[in-house]
């Protein structure tokens, strides 16, 4: 087993399955089929091209685009002939990109659109190492002549080609693929300080592979549809690693504004998500709700507490009674299974939730409606997950017991280290952060964790995020913006308190939500800005926020807070690629405001 | 590629005088701007080309055809699309319904075998409904494929007109305003989408606009009306600096 690269696991799959779906995406309103076998000649073709392009082992190949099957053939493809992937926001700014394509010093790029495209054109002469862009969409491209464009049907062509030329030489580039080398380089979003890019191997991938499959096993039977940016370790590992050695299908849907119909047509049983996508969902249900016929509301709120209660029971490991079973099964009929088909999220059987702490009221309710979400914990360096919980035996608050494979520990200052195969190799051109991250072979993460008696993983938070009020007392700001976010009116919350005397938190209302409670009120509005400084939004979110003090201790309830008067954006380098806050950078930005907090 | 010929045009509303002897021609796959202030007669000569006015006199020719004095319906079915300033959709059925009917011209079916969606029928509803998929794709509406038009955002449903008018498979297509009260972002889409057209699509379009930037921005030639005259034609750098079109748009000193 241990000469397995991904590429290989890949040629074991098409033999294995070859009529089989791999693939499917949406297109013209119809799900088009995509075989194992259509797969390899795709993969085929576009590592040939790539090679008779001048692809030498090593090479980086740059992909940036949103989620589409020619993703995975370019990334199979590049690692077919040797090179190496790297991923790309499709969100990235043209600053961003040309980051990346320069650091990973890209000689190859391949873009979904136009959209994409523009962003190279713009930047390519500031990159001397890149020779061509491919271009898997070439809708308004065609009158472009710039040479350094190329189409993926051309190079698909060109391989093809080759192929009927040569018939064995695939077959010999795959075999020449090293467990050792290098397959990606995942660039980390980076909070802190500019992306970093973290090599895998495919020894990394095989092995943290392994792992997953003694925690869950996934079969060919499974489905899941690929929705997080492809760029992020954990949809790699699940759009792309996780059918290698499974089989499982991948679904590709229509557009991002099909996605919700798109997902209830193809009702995955693998789900990965992120919290802010489960906090999106909870906040829309609870607000349709209230528009929801009054029958339907009636039923909701009566059986959404006897599911929390069957839910709790269920955690907890106490016997459900025979009353409350056949309830729970009239309240499934009526209310949790349409709900959770309409969500497309009925046949779920496995439902991940990464990438950052959930809270824990957000879980409570989707084990309410009967969904298990469990949370895992893992991060880029150890190629994409660490510690999950293992089939129902989920305890609220932890990200489970570390996956087979790992030996770990915890530091004298609380700091989780781990060691094992799928450690990763190092930071690409930067030493420095990898002598740092990576010490004598132990990962040091730099979250803050510690194990429960059951030996499920507690998460604390991010070591640099750490709170210390003026008190001493350490604070972990992520649990409170959690219990925050979970109000359907606040998308976005952020704690102050590092050196101060009390908490404090900047708050992001949320548009839709306030918008619609507005309207209802008869609160006249024009804009988020008029909406955030409206006397009566700023009371009702004092009252979501003492509805979330409430339940905290005295030390780490919010006194004090603000409204933003502006979104939160990328664009202006407040958010990450995947949404997270960059902390430092909103505290120098809203440093005004914060002083006035603490007036 | 067609080319459109427009000859000498005149045409009189009772005593007044709408078009006095307007002349220009859209060259293929050319993106031909027509501007002027309001009342100028630029919606009239729309009118003329399809059909729906007859000219006092004057000719025009699509690929050396007068075409003058053809119905609208058979001006349609030589390949000339419209769209129309208000929207002039079907507003109780859906986008898809709405695109069907713009691939009239293609379907031969008659009553009897489309009723009971014979073999032959049947075949062509797929032909058909898989060219609109392709329209649906290029215009980004798929997630309105199914709901009922009236439903739809104003942005949207101007879309889905254009989308109509693609739907005919035209030669030339003609678009009377297509970014009228729309926002930044949506002018700028359908900006992206009417470029599309000519350069994926190779048709011809001529198009009224009143947003000057779209249309500086993206014409390849521009031809101004006032008062039913042609008053200069030109690209769009000497549209911009010609002394008698600011004069016409900022009024006399």
């Amino acid at each position: 087993m241990a000469e397995l690269t991904l590429p290989i696991l890949f040629a074991h799959r098409v033999k294995e399955l070859g009529e089989g779906v791999a693939l499917r995406e949406k297109k013209k309103g119809l799900w088009r089929r995509i075989s194992w076998d259509e797969y390899d000649t795709h993969v085929r073709n576009f590592s040939l091209g790539l090679k008779s392009f001048g692809l030498r082992k090593g090479d980086r190949v740059s992909i940036l685009g949103d989620n589409c099957p020619e993703w995975l053939y370019a990334d199979l493809a590049t690692q077919a002939a040797g090179g190496i992937s790297v991923g790309v926001y499709p969100t990235n700014s043209y600053v961003q990109v040309k980051y990346i394509l320069d650091h990973s010093q890209s000689r190859f790029v391949i873009v979904k659109d136009q959209e994409q495209a523009d962003k190279i054109l713009l930047i390519k002469d500031q990159l001397p190492f890149l020779e061509k862009m491919v271009v898997i969409d070439m809708k308004g491209l065609r009158k472009y002549d710039d040479p350094i464009i190329t189409s993926f049907r051309e190079v698909e062509d060109i391989g093809k080609s080759i192929h009927e030329k040569s018939p064995s030489l695939f077959q010999g580039m795959i075999e020449e693929t090293k467990p050792d080398d290098v397959a990606i380089i995942v660039y980390t979003s980076g909070t802190t300080g500019p992306p970093k890019g973290a090599m895998l191997s495919h020894h990394n991938i095989t092995s943290v592979l392994d792992s997953f499959f003694k925690v869950i096993p996934i079969s060919r039977l499974d489905s899941l549809v690929s929705v997080l940016p492809l760029c992020h370790v954990a949809e790699r590992l699940f759009s792309l690693f996780i059918p290698m050695k499974s089989g499982c299908t991948i679904n590709f849907a229509e557009s991002i504004d099909t996605l919700q119909a798109d997902m209830t047509e193809i009702s995955p049983t693998i789900f990965l998500t992120v919290p802010r996508i489960l906090e999106k969902i909870h906040s829309a249900i609870t607000i349709k709700m209230q528009d929801a016929h009054p029958v339907k509301r009636w039923a909701y709120d009566q059986f959404l507490p006897l599911g929390q209660r069957v839910a709790e029971r269920r955690l907890s490991k106490q016997d459900v009674s025979l009353f409350l079973r056949l309830a729970h099964f009239f309240a499934y009929l009526l209310v949790f299974r349409p709900l959770r088909n309409r969500l497309g999220l009925l046949q779920v059987r496995e439902c991940v939730s990464g990438a950052a702490p959930l809270s824990k009221d957000i879980m409570k309710f989707f084990h309410s409606i009967g969904l298990m979400v469990k949370e895992a914990y893992g991060s880029t360096e150890c190629t994409g997950v660490f510690s999950m919980p293992v089939g129902n035996d989920i305890e609220i608050g932890t990200t489970g017991k570390p996956i087979p494979g790992w030996e770990y520990k915890i530091a004298s200052d609380g700091e989780i280290l781990i060691k094992g195969p799928a450690v990763f190799a190092g930071y690409f051109r930067d030493e420095e952060a990898t002598k740092s991250a990576k010490r004598d072979g132990w990962l040091y993460t730099g979250d803050i964790g510690e194990f429960d008696y059951q030996g499920n993983l507690k998460i604390t938070d991010r070591k640099k995020e750490i709170l210390i009020t003026a008190s001493g007392k350490n604070i972990a700001p992520s649990e409170i913006e959690n219990r925050l976010k979970f109000s359907p009116f606040i998308k976005e919350a952020i704690v102050i308190g590092d050196r101060r005397p009390y908490l404090a938190a900047l708050i992001q209302i949320d548009l839709d939500n306030v918008a619609d409670w507005a309207q209802r009120e008869g609160i006249p509005f024009t804009t988020f800005k008029s909406l955030s400084k409206d006397p009566e939004v700023y009371k009702l979110i004092q009252g979501e926020v003492e509805k979330a003090n409430k339940e905290m201790s005295r030390i780490e309830s919010i006194k004090k807070f603000v409204l933003l008067e502006k979104e939160l954006d990328r664009d202006d380098d407040e958010l990450t690629a995947t949404m997270k806050v960059r902390r430092e950078m909103i505290e120098k930005k809203y440093g005004d405001l914060i002083e006035r907090l603490y007036k | 590629m067609p080319k459109l010929e427009v000859k000498n045009l005149n045409i009189n509303f009772g005593g007044i005088r709408a078009l006095n002897g307007v002349s220009f021609v859209v060259e293929g796959n050319q993106l031909f701007g027509l501007i002027g202030p309001n009342g100028a007669g630029k919606t009239t000569i729309l009118n003329i080309i399809n059909g729906v006015y007859y000219p006092s006199s004057g000719n025009i020719f699509l690929d050396d055809k007068d075409i003058v004095g053809l119905k609208p319906y058979q001006i349609a079915n030589i390949g000339v699309g419209r769209t129309f300033q208000n929207i002039e959709l079907f507003k109780n059925i859906t986008v898809i319904d709405n695109l069907m009917l713009g691939r009239h011209r293609f379907i031969k079916a008659g009553i009897l075998s489309g009723s009971f969606y014979l073999g032959k029928c049947l075949k062509e509803e797929m032909v058909n409904r898989d060219r609109i998929e392709e329209i649906i794709e290029f215009l980004e509406i798929e997630v309105y494929r199914k709901k009922i038009v009236r439903m739809l955002p104003y942005g949207i449903q101007k879309r889905v007109e254009l989308g109509r008018a693609l739907s005919m498979d035209p030669k030339i297509l003609l678009l009377d305003e297509p970014c009228s009260g729309m926002n930044t972002e949506e002018t700028e889409d359908m900006a992206r989408f009417i470029l599309d057209i000519k350069e994926e699509m190779g048709i011809s379009i001529m198009m009224i606009e009143h947003n000057m930037e779209v249309v500086m921005d993206i014409a390849d030639r521009i031809c101004v009306i006032n008062f039913g005259t042609k008053i200069a034609e030109g690209n769009p750098k000497e549209i911009q600096s010609n002394p008698k079109v600011i004069r016409a748009y900022l009024g006399e000193d």
